[in-house]
């Protein structure tokens, strides 16, 4: 298939070491709209918008930026941020960058734990956009919504 | 019926098969666009191949623009004021120049593609910012995410900076990754000592450059870099200097102390070093060295969560709270503020420091962000 331009160069975003270490797309060989309708069916089912996920998400975020790196427990959770220096482009291509901002976020009640980072925060809200199978920063509908407590 | 499908489905196939040898041949022809003369302060003119950015243009010919990100058009860094042959302002430039850049033809380089003639204004001391070949000598852990890197100079075999400033230290291909990345990190060595850069590199997740540093990238094995960069340095004055840093912004803040032991300046000096635990501590013999070589010199360290076994008996809290103590009780008058870490760190430290009466012209920061 013939790609446009803004294709091609979305397509090689996606791609290990373009804006990440290990890219986007993890080892998952279908197609990035593929994924998304996917992954937004199964939202769907559990309803819950990509939109109030991203919101618990960042809710989450905001308050271990606070601390400055040191570990903050609020009620079930405990929740490190860690901020580095540097900012990631969206690889759809817009032109607003992110925050190199990861957050390790544990939910005590039911003993799981998470990861992610500013940009995931981003890919979900704007793009409903979990990443491939396989790739580091993948994040599952399901798991996601029973860690943020939003099946509840 | 299915005919009309056929002939609809055929005829489609064709207009798209017709639309695609045109975008190959306009991009074969039409984007190439041949040699291209770049003038450089009405003084220099580049005879330069058209297609590719400003910035990689002027790399090409050992001309290097201060940039962080490695042209990503993420840190902002490469901007140069172009004055002819450009098109409109990009989008990926907007979020990043002010009303007043724009006005005065700043132009994010990395973004900038070069396609005809271009007459360009940049500042003269970038002239000193050149390409150098290094070996490494030595790694070696400070903390158990940061490692101290020691570059030794092969050509040119001296480098002359600005205590404070930054280098790229370019990737090489590794694992999966295939292209090379550039990213910037503060010379921690000793601005009189020109043959080598030490730089202090903390592992990011994930991250391009730090997982080649900390898993891949060997001693003895050759590395480039580009530099020196940046305005993060030391300025004249009579008042207190007061250091903020914290893990790997440790970098800069040892090479300015080394630079103030040097020259015997004689202001009141006093850093304040934050982490969470004792194992998150590092160079603290090299800080009580400097203790005693600076004549009025206080190195503050501070855990926000010492552990029991840790038998901490210094001060405690987040790094902004001892900062808070001790500008309530100091005369903030003339004092300027240096800080080097993570961007929440910075930001939290400028508050503080705006409360006490340090205006934000008295501080100084490089976040890279």
């Amino acid at each position: 298939m013939k790609l446009t331009p803004k294709e091609q160069i979305i397509e090689k975003n996606f791609k290990l070491g373009a804006i990440t270490k290990d890219g986007f797309m993890g080892d998952d060989v279908r197609h990035v709209h593929d994924i998304i309708q996917h992954d937004a069916m199964t939202l769907e089912k559990l309803g819950i918008s990509s939109g109030e996920l991203a919101a618990r998400m960042q809710f989450f975020i905001d308050l271990g930026k606070e601390a400055i790196e040191n570990i903050v427990d609020w009620n079930e959770y405990t929740i490190q941020v860690i901020w580095s220096r540097g900012m990631l482009p969206c690889p759809f291509g817009e032109p607003r960058l992110h925050h190199k901002i990861f957050i390790e976020l544990r939910n005590n009640k039911l003993n799981k734990s998470i990861r992610y980072t500013q940009l995931n925060v981003h890919l979900i809200r704007e793009h409903g956009f979990f990443e491939g199978k396989g790739s580091p920063f993948r994040l599952e509908p399901e798991e996601l919504v029973e860690v943020l407590s939003l099946d509840q | 019926m299915i005919t009309k499908i056929l002939i609809a489905t055929l005829s489609m196939a064709g207009i798209s098969g017709l639309l695609a040898i045109i975008l190959v041949i306009a991009e074969r022809y039409l984007a190439n666009y041949g040699e291209c003369k770049i003038t450089i302060n009405n003084q220099k003119d580049l005879i330069v191949k058209g297609g590719s950015t400003l910035l990689s243009t002027l790399n090409s010919q050992k001309i290097f623009l201060p940039s962080a990100c490695g042209g990503r058009g993420t840190c902002a860094y490469c901007k140069c004021k172009v004055i002819d042959g450009v098109g409109p302002l990009l989008p990926t430039e907007e979020p990043l120049l002010n009303k007043q850049e724009i006005e005065n033809q700043i132009r994010l380089a990395c973004q900038v593609k070069v396609k005809q003639d271009m007459l360009i204004e940049i500042p003269e001391e970038l002239f000193n910012i050149k390409e150098f070949e290094t070996r490494v000598t030595l790694i070696q852990d400070l903390t158990h995410d940061i490692k101290l890197v020691r570059l030794q100079l092969i050509e040119p075999y001296e480098i002359f900076f600005k205590a404070g400033q930054y280098v790229q230290l370019i990737t090489a291909p590794y694992a999966g990754v295939k292209e090379s990345v550039s990213r910037a990190y503060s010379v921690a060595s000793a601005s009189h000592e020109h043959d080598h850069v030490d730089l202090m590199i903390r592992l990011v997740p994930e991250g391009i450059c730090t997982t080649w540093v900390h898993n891949y990238l060997n001693e003895n094995e050759r590395v480039k870099i580009i530099g020196p960069m940046g305005d993060f340095y030391l300025r004249d004055g009579e008042g207190e200097i007061i250091m903020v840093a914290g893990g790997s912004g440790m970098a800069p803040i040892v090479s300015l102390l080394e630079k103030i032991s040097k020259e015997d300046i004689e202001r009141k000096v006093t850093y304040f070093f934050g982490a969470v635990r004792k194992k998150d501590l590092f160079y603290i013999d090299e800080m009580r060295n400097l203790e005693n070589e600076i004549g009025n010199f206080t190195f503050i360290p501070a855990l926000s969560a010492p552990e029991p076994e840790d038998n901490w008996d210094g001060e405690t809290g987040l790094i902004t709270e001892p900062l808070d103590r001790y500008l309530s009780r100091s005369d903030n008058a003339t004092s300027q503020a240096y800080l080097c870490g993570s961007p929440g760190m910075i930001n939290a430290c400028i508050n503080v420091f705006v409360k006490h009466g340090i205006t934000r012209d008295r501080i100084f920061n490089d976040p890279f962000a």
